[in-house]
């Protein structure tokens, strides 16, 4: 009973005209920048960060989150009729869904994501009304050396999951650490690196530094990449499945969703893993793996399916725990922080409408964005055509206006170009951005705990062993460190011998 | 494979700043660590992993990515950029949003991809009006209004 009526405050709120319209438009400009080139959700999100200041929380978080999910949709579209995913988490869906547009299934194709994303949505966010909840509650118990464990196996996790070597992932997460670091000191107030300038005292704006890791970055690695993309031009038709497509698809959806839901609860890049997973179970468990790439639907309502329930999953540790897993998800804990919200075990308790609400826009977002999908393709397509020459001074601009509206302050710029230049440096030598903002937002939780932590045990490091989540946590993060260290080792024993 | 040393050293050479300039923040001890405490343990964990970068054989991945080397951006049209973006913050005060905005989407607009000068001049000016009417009018920043007073 608690639950129907919690659910029916959810959908009370989020079927406000006021709510209906920004999820709408989240749903709308995630869908673009699913689809355009050149700006990931990440870029959009700290982008649009900026412009929902003045909003109510519930009416910020429904836009930012409708951003997320949308472009989960939009990214789909391109990697079936460009062959270049709009972003990461669609990378797998070019195997199969760009062959069956090239036998002239596009439709097909297209369809099958759309309807794969929202069942798998779907079912993401009733997970996500069951589990934030429970979660919550046994959170509640945490004590400070939790959270320092709990953030710290976190920010390792995120580092061996993530591209590349894993030394480069944890150096971004060190320097994101530092970078938290500067501005008042959370336990005494003293200033620590600000040399004397204002905009510093509060620290790195989280903002600023995610628009030029992720917006200013990605613009300048694009243009540092040459050449041209040409887009699928036969007419796109019969976008609903038949029977043999569902058929063939039911299963590979349903796996992919429950897969999909569980990994997005991990640190990391969710929805990207998820999607592979997703896609190499199908292959195995397929009675024609020989056929996976060559243009068969299963290969696209798997990935599809999963990179949409990971999405949802992905919200549980920042609602329930107040600990973000992914960039994404630190920029939406910026979100609710500059509206005095902190997320976190009570956060449920303090804020059901807002909670509920937002579950309750999920549902309606996903709905919406079947329709913005579907019937709305040929648009799509014809975004798809903009030339990148002019797309990227756009970015470039709004990203300025974006960060000088946050305060009216030409110091936030030069602070975004200055990430911006970094970002792009780091990426041509394969460090990635994730770790770093994932940090930069974790470090004074992080650094608080240790030092609460240390305040109570005297001194003594024993506490965190003595602690059985605590043990479990620092088991976990020591297993992630040193696996991937034997792994290089065994490798250069096998590639040693005869 | 010498940019990879390169980077190491500066990174280390960095870590090495970080806890210089950490010095004068009091350190406390490991019973009541004070605001320094963590700054110098992250710079000393850096220094420790930029030592390891440095001496790291490459991984399969990066050997990988050996194979298929990045190609060289074009630095020119990089530094351009980015000077032009370094201009618009230099300048947006003094000038206004709306000239600043106008004369950086024609500019970058011409730096991209050269676009005839009619195009260039149409597109710079819709976009100006049309993100001073959604950021000025319809969500009400305080855009720098300079010598145009818009």
């Amino acid at each position: 009973v608690e639950l129907v009526t919690n659910v029916a405050v959810g959908f009370a709120v989020a079927l406000t005209p006021i709510n209906l319209l920004f999820c709408f438009l989240g749903a709308l400009v995630g869908t673009l920048v699913g689809v355009l080139p050149g700006l990931g959700p990440v870029g959009a999100v700290a982008f649009l960060l900026s412009l929902t200041f003045k909003m109510e929380p519930a009416s910020a978080i429904i836009m930012l989150a409708g951003i997320y999910y949308g472009a989960m949709y939009g990214g789909s579209t391109t990697s079936i009729l460009v062959n270049i995913p709009g972003e990461t988490a669609s990378v797998v869906t070019c195997l199969d869904g760009y062959r069956m547009a090239r036998q002239g299934r596009a439709g097909a194709a297209l369809g099958m994501a759309a309807f794969a994303s929202f069942i798998a949505g779907t079912i993401g966010v009733i997970g996500l009304m069951f589990l934030a909840p429970l979660l919550g509650r046994a959170a509640l118990s945490f004590g400070p050396p939790e959270f320092f464990s709990l953030t710290l196996a976190g920010l390792t996790l995120l580092a061996y999951l993530s591209h590349g070597p894993m030394i480069k992932a944890l150096i971004m997460a060190l320097l994101g650490l530092l970078v938290g670091t500067v501005g008042m000191d959370p336990i005494s107030g003293q200033e620590r690196f600000t040399y004397g300038t204002l905009t510093l005292r509060d620290g790195f704006g989280l903002v600023p530094v995610a628009m030029g890791l992720f917006g200013v970055a990605e613009v300048l690695d694009n243009l540092a990449r040459s050449g041209s993309q040409s887009v699928y031009a036969a007419p796109i038709k019969n976008l609903l499945p038949n029977r043999r497509d569902w058929q063939e698809s039911g299963r590979p959806i349903a796996r992919g969703s429950v897969l999909g839901f569980c990994l997005g609860i991990l640190p990391g890049p969710g929805p990207v893993i998820a999607s592979f997973v997703s896609y190499a179970m199908e292959k195995r468990l397929s009675k024609y793996p020989e056929k996976f790439g060559t243009g068969i639907i299963e290969g696209v309502a798997g990935p599809e399916a999963a990179n949409n329930a990971a999405t949802a999953g992905s919200f549980i540790p920042l609602l329930s725990l107040g600990i973000p897993t992914s960039a994404i998800m630190a920029l939406f804990m910026g979100a609710l922080m500059i509206h005095g919200i902190q997320p976190g075990p009570l956060f449920i308790a303090r804020y059901p409408e807002l909670f509920w609400g937002f579950i309750a826009s999920m549902y309606v977002g996903n709905a919406m964005l079947l329709v913005l999908n579907l019937p709305l393709i040929g648009i799509w397509v014809r975004v798809l055509q903009t030339p990148y020459a002019i797309l990227c001074p756009l970015i470039l601009l709004f990203c300025l206006i974006g960060v000088y509206s946050l305060n009216a302050n030409v110091v936030e710029i030069w602070i975004m170009l200055a990430f911006g230049v970094f970002g792009f440096v780091m990426r041509r030598g394969g460090y990635e951005g994730a770790p770093f903002i994932l940090a930069m937002v974790l470090g004074p939780i992080m650094e608080t705990s240790l030092r609460q932590s240390l305040l109570i045990s005297r001194g003594s490091f024993q506490l965190f062993f003595t602690r059985p989540i605590c043990a479990a946590l620092i088991v976990v993060t020591v297993i992630f460190l040193v696996w991937p260290m034997l792994r290089t080792k065994q490798s250069e024993k096998l590639s040693g011998s005869p | 494979m010498r940019s990879k040393y390169l980077v190491a050293v500066l990174l280390f050479a960095f870590a090495v700043l970080v806890f210089l300039a950490a010095g004068a923040l009091p350190f406390g001890t490991a019973r009541v660590p004070q605001a320094g405490f963590f700054p110098k343990v992250l710079a000393l964990l850096l220094m420790l992993l930029a030592f390891l970068s440095f001496i790291q054989p490459r991984g399969d991945r990066e050997a990988n990515q050996g194979s298929n080397p990045i190609p060289a951006p074009n630095w020119f049209r990089l530094a351009i950029i980015l000077a032009a973006l370094a201009g618009f913050a230099l300048v947006l005060e003094w000038l206004g949003f709306f000239i600043s905005s106008f004369l950086l989407m024609g500019f970058l607009l011409r730096a991209v991809e050269a676009q005839s000068w009619l195009r260039m001049i149409l597109i710079s000016f819709a976009t100006a009006v049309i993100s001073y009417v959604i950021f000025a009018r319809f969500l009400g920043v305080a855009l720098p209004t300079g010598i145009l007073g818009i």
